[in-house]
């Protein structure tokens, strides 16, 4: 299954809480991905919040937006990636 | 034996069950491997099942199955009307009608069963899917049962379910293997070493049943050990008993056991008392398909003709003529290899599964019987292949197709049949272009009508004719088809040939309105009628396809969309999937252009998940995938359009191979890629200008212009092209505006003036259409004009970029497209001196083409 690196941008910010609401929210998005077959791998944000990098697994990139309108979720850019790991070739 | 370790399926059954008593019906597929217990499991649920009427079909496991084996049984429960269409010989197009009728009227709930799918035949399948998508508002819930490990249909199977995949009609139950502690709670008392039990048997309840009900010392290999065990341990005539029954079939037909051996009360309970055979319903049955299998296959090969030959004997004198039973007879005749049987009583059933729909099972008998006949004469072996060949097309089978056409071309040919030859040569041409073979598809039919002209007026040479009109249209040339397609008309007229008339219609109809004279309508119009007053079902979604995607490739999409709709929801009635998945597919291009991006991209994954998609269909939704992922700047795109590339370029037609080519010169030119932009509408322009195709001439002239190419732009492309590579943006936007294409209307305005140019932004962002936005902003933000009001050409007349005299004198020549060499030759200048310029311009100006250089001279009112 391919791998995706999604851009999203939110100009006020992420609201994700190291909490219960946080926990409970997480654990949504993904229960709407595996009705697509969509896997969210991690995230990464920036210091001020207002841009996430997701890695997904998915079936194609129908499939991402799909999961992302479903659960409120912006996208700017999907782009399709391969893992490379420095330190496989020493 | 108990039913262990079936909770949550039976609680999931159950579900579904009070579903469909309140009035929304429900599919269950219940899997699993062979003696998992699919049918113990149903059966259990059946006799809980309160007030509900159980109706059961089951399908058999023939080489070649009955056509509609589960309705015949079905019909005999349920007597009334859809006997009696079964039995008189109505078209089939009656009996799914009948059948759902007489569900809806029977109260509170039925519960319907069909067993063993994976060995139904294509009319059963047909049958599934039409009651499946009726579900909804049917108090019925509809059982299917299948192995999981059968490989043969399991195709067609999983195609058939695949598409109610995520449908809330449809449930699929998985049945899975006995846990250790269900085998111990078998086991207690009778066998202690339960773990050796559970890994021998894998945990398959038959593996588990049989084992336990005659324990010994070791357990054995398989199932069919121990079956053979206990048939060695029967007297000799009860052992025929069970072997006899295991020839005649998973249900044995009384009359045929009783006609074919002695049948002692002695012998019934003996091979009762064994476990291999059980009485069902006061009908002596195998206790399991699979204990038949062991049976059948140990036999010496001998053995088996010799039992075979016997069973045959007695089941042809019982055949009565209105009965649906030719397809077993055909079967025992192959077991015994009786020649002369397998003929006649295939020959019956090919029709049979003929005249039910079942064409691959048509195919399977004439193939058969093809097999059994090789000391015929030329005329039956000739036209027994064009049978076979006809049947195989039916079921996509194209290149056994053509070869049996043209086995059967060559055997008439050489024979001295030059009617019969020309025949085949024009039947041939149909598999061969739909196999993408367009241009042995034109030879075939030449030759057809050469070899049939000299005959006179014969129907073969109307048929001839309008095959090769319809060739023609299928190649976009107008004259030719027109012409041919009248005279298959006029001669198909005065033949009383109405078939071919209609035909004809279609072709030249679809000629003319494809090419945007809409009168071919009026043509095609007639088609449907002469099709509706004839039953020729197919023909009429051919009609409605060639309506809904000529106004598609006319850019007419709210008609398009109207059509299709009409079209698909006909086909979908009449069971005619692949003009289902061809409108489909055409369905998501027109919502591409409509800017409904996520239903085009549904449609299209949904069309392409279909696993007997025609290479047509697949590249059209292929195209709209593709290009919905190009506008959207989302990965994968160029593998959608790899794939299309490849498969257009097989067929050579300009209907393919222009779309993905289009798509391709979009996709080079958002990735900056303009000289591999214009090598992609290179490669179609010719061909779409010999057909004089104006939108896809239009469309290839614009991307040409985009790419700074010199393209002389013939007076005829379609009007909104025409309008913006003549600069007129604004009319362009109004014109594309008003076909509902609101992404290039935004494309449209992009070239506009500073506030059109917001305008399609505002569009574009809508659409998400993120790598035209991306580039507009570019060029808005190179022109300065971002942080200026609107206005601006009025105002800042003058020279903001500081081009000198001779930039400013070339600047207007290289903006009306003229090439360094001719505009070399205006100013008296060498090319080398004029190309220097040239490229100081670019750079003062900020753009990498001259087409955003004129845009930007005119907008700061430099020219």
């Amino acid at each position: 299954m391919p791998r995706y690196l999604i851009e999203r941008s939110f100009p006020d910010g992420l609201a994700l809480e190291p909490n219960k609401q946080g926990c409970a929210a997480a654990n949504s998005v993904i229960g709407t991905n595996a009705e697509q077959g969509v896997t969210w791998i991690h995230s990464y944000v920036t210091p001020n919040k207002k841009t996430t990098y997701c890695i997904y697994d998915g079936p194609s990139p129908e499939a991402i937006r799909k999961v992302a309108t479903k659960n409120g979720l912006p996208v700017d850019k999907i782009t399709e990636v391969r893992v490379l790991d420095p330190y496989f070739h020493m | 034996m108990q039913l262990l370790e079936r909770g949550a399926e039976l609680t999931a059954l159950q579900v579904l069950f009070e579903s469909a008593k309140s009035g929304a019906g429900r599919l269950a597929l219940i899997s699993g491997e062979a003696g998992i217990g699919k049918t113990s499991f149903v059966e259990h649920f059946a006799a809980s099942a309160k007030n509900a009427q159980v109706l059961r079909g089951y399908c058999d496991p023939l080489l070649t199955p009955t056509p509609l084996g589960p309705l015949f049984d079905i019909a005999q429960q349920l007597g009334g009307k859809l006997s009696s269409v079964l039995d008189a010989e109505t078209q089939r197009s009656l009996l799914f009608p009948t059948l759902l009728y007489q569900l809806q009227s029977i109260a509170p709930v039925v519960v319907l069963i069909f067993e063993d799918i994976h060995w139904a035949d294509d009319a059963t399948l047909d049958l599934i899917r039409y009651l499946a998508r009726r579900l909804e508002a049917l108090r019925v819930l509809f059982i299917v049962t299948c192995r999981d490990d059968e490989i043969p249909r399991l195709g067609a199977v999983r195609s058939l379910l695949g598409g109610f995949a995520g449908s809330s009609v449809f449930k699929r139950i998985q049945l899975s293997q006995l846990s250790l502690e269900a085998v111990q709670t078998l086991s207690s008392g009778i066998f202690d070493d339960a773990a050796t039990l559970h890994a021998r048997t894998a945990g398959n309840p038959l593996f588990v049943s049989e084992i336990l009900q005659n324990i010994q010392v070791q357990i054995p290999e398989s199932v069919r050990d121990i079956v053979l065990s206990r048939l060695t341990k029967l007297s000799p005539s009860a052992r025929e008993l069970v072997e006899v029954a295991a020839v005649i079939g998973s249900r044995i037909e009384p009359q045929i056991l009783q006609g074919t051996l002695e049948v002692s009360a002695n012998d019934v309970s003996e091979s009762i008392d064994s476990g291999l055979l059980i009485v069902k319903d006061s009908v002596i049955a195998f206790r399991h398909e699979l204990l038949r299998e062991a049976i059948l296959y140990s036999f010496d090969p001998w053995v088996r003709q010799n039992l075979y030959r016997r069973v045959l004997k007695v089941a042809s004198l019982l055949l009565r003529d209105n009965r649906n039973d030719y397809a077993q007879i055909a079967h025992y005749a192959e077991g015994a290899s009786d020649a002369e049987a397998v003929v006649r009583y295939g020959m019956a059933a090919a029709n049979a599964a003929q005249k039910y729909g079942a064409h691959r099972e048509a195919a399977s008998h004439f193939k058969r019987v093809l097999k059994f006949s090789v000391n015929k004469t030329p005329e039956t072996r000739g036209s027994l292949l064009m049978k076979y060949a006809d049947e195989c097309a039916l079921v996509d089978d194209l290149n056994e197709s053509c070869s049996a056409f043209q086995e059967a071309a060559e055997i008439w040919n050489s024979s001295g049949n030059p009617l019969k030859y020309g025949e085949a040569m024009t039947q041939l041409a149909w598999p061969m272009v739909r196999s993408g073979r367009d241009a042995e598809a034109q030879g075939a039919c030449t030759l057809a009508i050469e070899i049939l002209e000299p005959l006179g007026e014969t129907q073969q040479l109307a048929s001839a004719y309008r095959m090769a009109a319809h060739l023609k249209m299928l190649d976009r040339d107008r004259l030719a088809a027109t012409h041919l397609g009248n005279k298959a008309i006029d001669l198909a007229e005065r033949l009383g040939d109405n078939q071919t008339v209609a035909g004809g219609e279609l072709a030249v109809g679809t000629a003319i309105l494809v090419s945007g004279d809409l009168e071919g309508r009026k043509r095609l119009n007639r088609c449907i009628a002469l099709a509706e007053q004839h039953h020729l079902e197919s023909l009429k979604a051919l009609a409605m396809l060639n309506i809904g995607t000529s106004y598609g490739e006319l850019y007419m999409f709210a008609d398009a969309e109207r059509e299709l709709a009409a079209g698909i929801a006909f086909a979908r009635d009449s069971n005619l999937e692949h003009s289902e998945h061809y409108m489909t597919a055409w369905l998501a291009l027109v919502r591409m252009y409509q800017g409904r991006w996520q239903e085009a991209t549904d449609l299209a994954l949904m069309t392409l998940a279909q696993t007997n998609l025609a290479i047509v269909s697949r590249i059209m939704a292929l195209i709209a995938l593709g290009r919905v992922r190009v506008r959207r700047g989302d990965p994968a795109a160029l593998t959608a359009l790899d794939e299309a590339y490849e498969l257009a370029v097989q067929s050579g037609t300009l209907q393919r191979v222009a779309p993905v080519l289009a798509a391709r010169a979009e996709f080079a030119w958002l990735e900056g890629e303009a000289a591999t932009s214009a090598e992609e509408a290179h490669k179609a322009f010719k061909l779409a200008q010999s057909k004089r195709h104006s939108w896809h001439t239009g469309e290839f002239c614009y991307w040409l212009m985009c790419c700074e190419e010199m393209v002389v732009v013939p007076d005829w492309v379609a009007q909104p092209f025409a309008l913006q590579i003549a600069g007129s943006w604004r009319e362009a936007a109004d014109s594309w505006s008003h076909l509902g294409c609101p992404y290039e209307q935004a494309r449209a305005l992009a070239e506009g003036d500073v506030g059109a140019q917001f305008e399609a932004l505002k569009i574009f962002d809508a659409l998400g259409a993120k790598p035209a936005a991306a580039m507009l902003r570019q060029t808005i933000r190179l022109s300065g004009t971002s942080h200026v009001p609107r206005g601006i050409r009025s105002t800042t007349r003058g020279n903001p970029f500081g081009l000198t005299k001779r930039e400013l004198e070339i600047l207007p020549l290289l903006t009306q497209g003229l090439t360094n060499g001719e505009i070399a030759l205006k100013l008296r200048l060498s090319v080398k001196t004029v190309g220097h310029h040239v490229s100081s311009v670019l750079s003062k100006l900020a753009v990498t083409n001259r087409k955003a250089a004129g845009r930007i001279a005119l907008q700061r009112g430099i020219i």
